[in-house]
């Protein structure tokens, strides 16, 4: 089973790597000598590592304020669209296929002090924006960003759990008298409760290892207001060279989140038993 | 037929109601409104690199261009060796996708229809790799890399491409649901496990090959953090790295040139959502019910 072999090799072995580099010093040219724990020292004592884990914190925060109830609000709009569905699917799915690549040039501009936002701000009599060079507004740009992107798949798949609804329920609940609001909240919404949970839990893993855009974006800065925990772990890796440290940070990242992992577990659990 | 024919959580008798169609109206309008700034970035790109530089740079910007200078293409082509990139992005596109149907193909076959000594724990251990999130290994992977003497090379992303546990799963869930019969039938006429695997198992799995296909496309396509990190030779780049490092960061680009070239990079992907459509859509539900 050739399977096999390549997931020991490309795969497990890495991890295990993981484990072991973070123990020693890497040096590709004198060979790797033991360290104790001395990277997890360097790492534990680097002020950037505050830095790094409060911004990963407000990104997951931001993620969620901005990004999260977007395509669950537009996934009921939509479906009760009675023309042109197909068409609006289309579309917001768009943006999910345009290359990061492409992302990241295009929204450059767009947040250009001259860009069109910054036009359009002005043009209603506005204070322009600087998106980009404001600490306090660099993190929220990405996350606009990546929500633009990316809101198009969770709203299909939302879609598509409201989609099956049997339109029976909402019939009778009518008849019942039960008004507008009552049906989304007694029979939409715990429809797809789960799925809500499932899609929670797939963010906050996916938003808690963000660095593309924000080495893309802004390379961390301006002043670390973008430095992310998983940018942290590679700035040490290519600008520090200090594999063995950013080992460790993977180490403790990978601890960290496997507790989310039970936590979740748990609640999950707990929820089907309730 | 007891059911209406057409309705969602409104009916057609709200519908009747002023204060009902008003809400309506103002949820349509959102929708469109949400349409709009979907379609309307991507506009901007084909449109802006179709613009003068002076055009571009007006300001406030405006969204049709001034003329349709397609010369830019051409001198967006011409900035630096698309060809070669391209050629890289492709290969690692086909490469990808022969090991991943080859040697990921094989296995899930093998643990849907052969008997495999432990296939619970071997299925596990398959498994247990999605649970463990990717950036936590992302830098002992690079020096794994390394270590095995993979850089600069194509092998680099061939190989690992077939530790990918998602689509084993994907793979191995569509292959249970062919008929056991069907392969005793062609063991009975002396087809050989391979035999089985290529002629039988793989062909009929084409429509999870497809949508795997997109999947790899879009991966090649879009990934440049990765190349960047294992390619140091600037002729092995892939298109998305060679686009990062020379036009994202570049200085001495005219605007329009640089939305030229995004543009040429942006039309293949959406023109493959155009056409597989389907496919693609397909391939979210199968994510979604993955976790």
């Amino acid at each position: 089973m050739p399977a096999a072999a390549i997931f020991v090799v490309f795969l497990w072995l890495p991890i295990a790597k993981g484990f072991v580099y973070s123990f020693y010093h890497v040096d590709f040219v004198h060979g790797n000598t033991f360290a104790g724990w001395d990277n997890y020292r360097t790492v534990l004592n680097d002020r950037d590592l505050v830095i790094a884990v409060r911004n990963t914190l407000y990104f997951v925060g931001l993620c969620l304020a901005i990004g999260f109830w977007v395509p669950i609000f537009f996934a009921l709009a939509v479906s009760e669209l009675r023309r042109l569905q197909g068409f609006v699917r289309a579309a917001a799915y768009l943006p999910n296929v345009v290359p990061l690549v492409v992302l990241y040039g295009l929204w450059r501009w767009f947040y250009d002090p001259v860009g069109p936002i910054n036009a359009a701000l002005q043009g209603l009599g506005l204070d322009s924006i600087a998106f980009m060079t404001d600490p306090d507004w660099s993190m929220v740009s990405i996350v606009l960003m990546e929500t633009w992107q990316q809101f198009g798949a969770a709203m299909l798949i939302y879609l598509a759990a409201v989609l099956s609804i049997p339109r029976d329920w909402y019939e009778a609940a009518e008849i019942d008298g039960a008004g507008i609001w009552a049906r989304i909240r007694h029979i939409t919404l715990p429809s797809i409760r789960n799925l809500v949970l499932l899609m929670l839990v797939m963010q906050l893993i996916a938003t808690s290892q963000s660095y593309q855009s924000q080495l893309a974006m802004l390379d961390g800065g301006p002043m670390k207001a973008t430095l992310t925990y998983a940018l942290l772990i590679v700035k040490y890796a290519t600008a520090k060279l200090e594999i063995g440290a950013a080992s460790a940070l993977g180490v403790l990242m990978f601890l960290v989140l496997a507790l989310l992992a039970v936590i979740r577990n748990r609640l999950s659990d707990k929820g089907a038993g309730a | 037929m007891m059911r209406s024919v057409e309705r969602g959580i409104l009916s057609r008798y709200d519908f009747r109601r002023p204060g009902v169609r008003l809400m309506y109206g103002a949820v349509v309008l959102i929708i469109a409104l949400m349409v709009v700034s979907m379609l309307y970035p991507i506009f901007v790109t084909l449109f802006n690199g179709l613009k003068t530089n002076a055009a571009v740079n007006s300001f406030p910007p405006t969204f049709l261009p001034d003329g349709w200078h397609w010369r830019n293409y051409r001198e967006g082509w011409q900035f630096f060796d698309m060809p070669l990139y391209l050629r890289n992005t492709l290969l690692i596109f086909g490469g990808n996708a022969v090991v991943v149907f080859g040697v990921l193909g094989a296995a899930a076959f093998s643990l849907s229809h052969l008997r495999v000594p432990y296939r619970r724990a071997v299925t596990t251990f398959f498994l247990m790799t999605l649970f463990i999130p990717p950036t936590t290994y992302i830098i002992p992977n690079f020096v794994n890399i390394k270590e095995l003497g993979l850089m600069n090379s194509f092998w680099a992303f061939w190989l690992p491409a077939g530790a990918n546990a998602f689509y084993l799963l994907l793979l191995k869930t569509f292959m249970d649901g062919i008929h056991h019969e069907l392969f005793e039938a062609a063991r009975m006429d002396g087809a050989s496990d391979l035999r089985c695997f290529s002629r039988i198992a793989l062909p009929l799995s084409a429509p999870i090959c497809s949508t795997l296909a997109i999947f790899i496309f879009s991966t090649a396509w879009n990934d440049w953090f990765w190349p960047s990190l294992i390619m140091h030779k600037s002729v092995m780049y892939p298109l998305a790295t060679a686009i990062y490092k020379y036009v994202i960061g570049a200085r001495q680009l005219d605007l329009n040139i640089r939305f030229a070239i995004l543009s040429i990079v942006m039309i293949p992907p959406i023109a493959v959502f155009l056409l597989f459509q389907r496919f693609i859509m397909r391939g979210l539900q199968l994510g979604s019910v993955k976790g």
